[in-house]
């Protein structure tokens, strides 16, 4: 158990080059003791450089790493104590279930009895107490990354236990309760659990806190509402939610006033010192609202289609030539053809370059 | 479809495997059975009176067997262990490592019989390099005509001339290995020797036990390093299996006989080596 700490830290693969590619670029971060973490990212976004270079695998080529203040840079992997769960179950064939939960604390120099009683432990947490004198190859995929995470978990005072997708073999169901199962660990360990992966639902339902990687960089860290409600950027807002938020082109006509081509649409925004042309509206389909009739806020739309998802209706609608989609409740008619759509005031994100203000 | 001409076309692959295969295996069979030799030339019946004669009064073929078990087993262990070790020297980023990894394999890509001839040239008892240099402590071993030396000889210059392939092979394996196990065992804190006990060598079992078989099967033929090394002497000391049908089918002419030995010999080697795979996949591989 530790606070993490990032310092300037960045990497490339290959610094020696003149004007290196950053798979991470600089970034400072602070990972609480104790807290569930996720990164979420698209693929190649730099979220597994991340987790290698608080583990130890990889060496970042420039700044520093501190576990409670205390810089371990330059400190090997087994040394820094951290549990790492990787994307593809690994166990050790030659070994039993209990030999496999066992082996970080053998070659710690526990003393058996140690060993016996704290594998026993974990087994039961994790429901493995059944299989514990099978050989390890005999068992399923989901059950194999069970033992991968048992490992990280014998060891009470692992300072941070990372995961890099760790549920990608394992089936729908399953998933759900092991990532419940994850979170009664950590609340009962008090472990650092950091998440990697690039699935929003695992990462909304997992973590307090969310980091957002984008080729890189980290473009926000908040909890699961904040990134739902006020996404900093127009990234975010596209990679998280499902659909995806609406972003409309508009132009400035007030303090707190957009203009969407001709339409007018107030927000709680502070415009007045904007200079930039590139601004845009984003707004969430769930705060958007279907109207019969043209009032404050609403943007008159033609409705290409609606599909039934059984507990909402997904409403695809354009605006000239802007797609927009709301979700509405599956009572509710929705006309044919023309249609008025209202952006609430409050729920209005606006965006100059990208950028939430 | 018209299947009219179907063995038409079969029959060139056919008949090779006829004459490159059946023919000659059948040929031995019958010629087994017959007492051919130089004074009675010709393909006369005697029925089983050859394999009779193995196994009643033949002491000198299985004492020649029983040489090239000790021998190719000692020998493929030997490469085995020397090969898998340089394989892991070479394995990870070392200085010159392309360089070693050519060294290495020099020997592979040598005549086996002109090397032969120049081991025999070190091995000479009085004039060759190695006695001229263990003469300075006094000692003058007899490397090809002493007994038990003569056999470790034979060892030597057939580890040296197949630890490569060995090598070889090995090193292929442990370059396709997934990186994943090798993280875990680090973050488990698994040092260098935990980490080849549970990691490597379990990864490894498969494509070890593939080199050993064919290690085995190619070093049960030994004949070449025999021959001119030390042609079967002192007495019979080095000699083997196939090295002793030589002299009975191409030195004495015993053609009915030397047919009945080569038999039995290839039925013996059938059945031990699907055994030894067999005990060898259950060793390494425990739960298949």
């Amino acid at each position: 158990m530790a606070k993490i700490e990032l310092n300037n830290v960045a990497h490339s693969y290959s610094p020696a080059v003149e004007e290196p590619e950053y798979a991470l670029k600089k970034c400072n971060l602070i990972w609480k003791d104790g807290g569930r973490y996720a990164v979420l990212g698209p693929s190649g976004c730099g979220k597994t450089t991340m987790l290698n270079i608080m583990s130890g695998l990889v060496k970042p080529s420039e700044g520093f790493i501190n576990f409670d203040g205390f810089d371990v840079t330059n400190i090997s992997t087994s040394e820094r104590n951290i549990a790492q769960v990787f994307q593809f179950p690994v166990i050790y064939n030659t070994m039993t279930v209990a030999q496999n939960l066992g082996f970080p604390l053998l070659c710690r120099n526990y003393s058996k009895d140690e060993i016996t009683k704290k594998v026993d432990q974990v087994a039961q947490t994790l429901g493995l107490e059944d299989l514990l004198d099978l050989r390890a190859t005999k068992l399923t995929a989901d059950q194999k990354q069970l033992i991968s995470l048992g490992r990280g978990l014998v060891r009470e005072d692992v300072a941070a236990i990372l995961m890099d997708e760790p549920l990608t073999v394992i089936d729908p169901d399953l998933k759900f309760r092991l990532r419940r199962r994850l979170k009664e660990i950590n609340e009962l360990y008090k472990s650092t659990l950091i998440y990697v992966t690039h699935d929003q639902n695992e990462a909304m339902t997992f973590a307090e806190n969310i980091l957002v990687m984008d080729h890189g960089k980290i473009v926000q860290v908040g909890t699961p509402l904040e990134l739902f409600e006020r996404p900093k950027t127009t990234f975010v807002g596209y990679f998280i939610g499902s659909p995806a938020m609406n972003m409309l082109q508009a132009e400035i006509k007030g303090k707190n006033v957009v203009s969407i081509g001709e339409t007018v649409i107030s927000t709680e925004t502070d415009l007045s010192k904007v200079k930039s042309k590139n601004i845009k509206l984003g707004i969430r389909s769930e705060f958007v609202e279907l109207h019969d009739k043209g009032k404050k806020n609403c943007i008159s739309v033609e409705i290409d289609r609606v599909d039934d998802f059984g507990n909402f209706q997904l409403v695809s609608a354009r605006h000239g030539k802007s797609p927009i989609k709301a979700k509405v409740h599956r009572d509710i008619a929705v006309p044919a053809g023309k249609a008025w759509m209202k952006f609430p005031e409050t729920r209005c994100c606006v965006y100059s370059d990208e950028v939430l203000l | 479809m018209n299947f009219k001409h179907k063995y038409l076309f079969l029959l060139p692959g056919l008949l090779v495997l006829i004459g490159i295969l059946i023919f000659p295996v059948g040929f031995t069979v019958r010629l087994s059975m017959s007492s051919w030799d130089s004074f009675f030339p010709g393909l006369d019946y005697v029925g089983l009176e050859n394999y009779f004669r193995i196994f009643q009064e033949d002491s000198r073929f299985w004492e020649a067997f029983g040489r090239l078990s000790f021998l190719s087993v000692t020998t493929v262990t030997l490469q085995y262990v020397l090969g898998f070790a340089l394989a892991l020297m070479v394995w990870k980023d070392i200085a010159f490592k392309r360089f070693f990894r050519v060294l290495f394999l020099i020997p592979m890509m040598t005549t086996p019989v002109i090397m032969t001839v120049i081991w025999k040239t070190f091995f000479h008892e009085s004039l060759g390099p190695v006695n001229d240099f263990l003469n300075i402590f006094g000692w003058n071993p007899l490397w090809l005509s002493s007994e038990i030396l003569s056999k470790i000889t034979v060892i030597i210059v057939e580890v040296w001339q197949w630890t490569p392939f060995m090598f070889l092979l090995l090193l292929a394996g442990l370059l396709s290995l997934p990186k994943e196990p090798y993280l875990a065992a680090s973050i488990d804190g698994a040092g260098p020797y935990r980490t080849f006990i549970y990691v490597t060598f379990p990864l490894m079992a498969p494509i070890s036990i593939g080199a050993i078989i064919i290690r085995l099967i190619e070093a049960s033929k030994i004949m070449d390093t025999v021959y001119v090394l030390t042609s079967g002497g002192p007495g019979t000391a080095t000699e083997t299996s196939s090295f002793y049908i030589f002299i009975k089918g191409l030195r004495e002419f015993q053609f009915g006989y030397s047919a009945a030995l080569s038999f039995t010999y290839l039925i013996i080697m059938i059945i031990s080596l699907t055994i030894i795979a067999k005990v060898l996949v259950r060793l390494m591989i425990r739960d298949n």
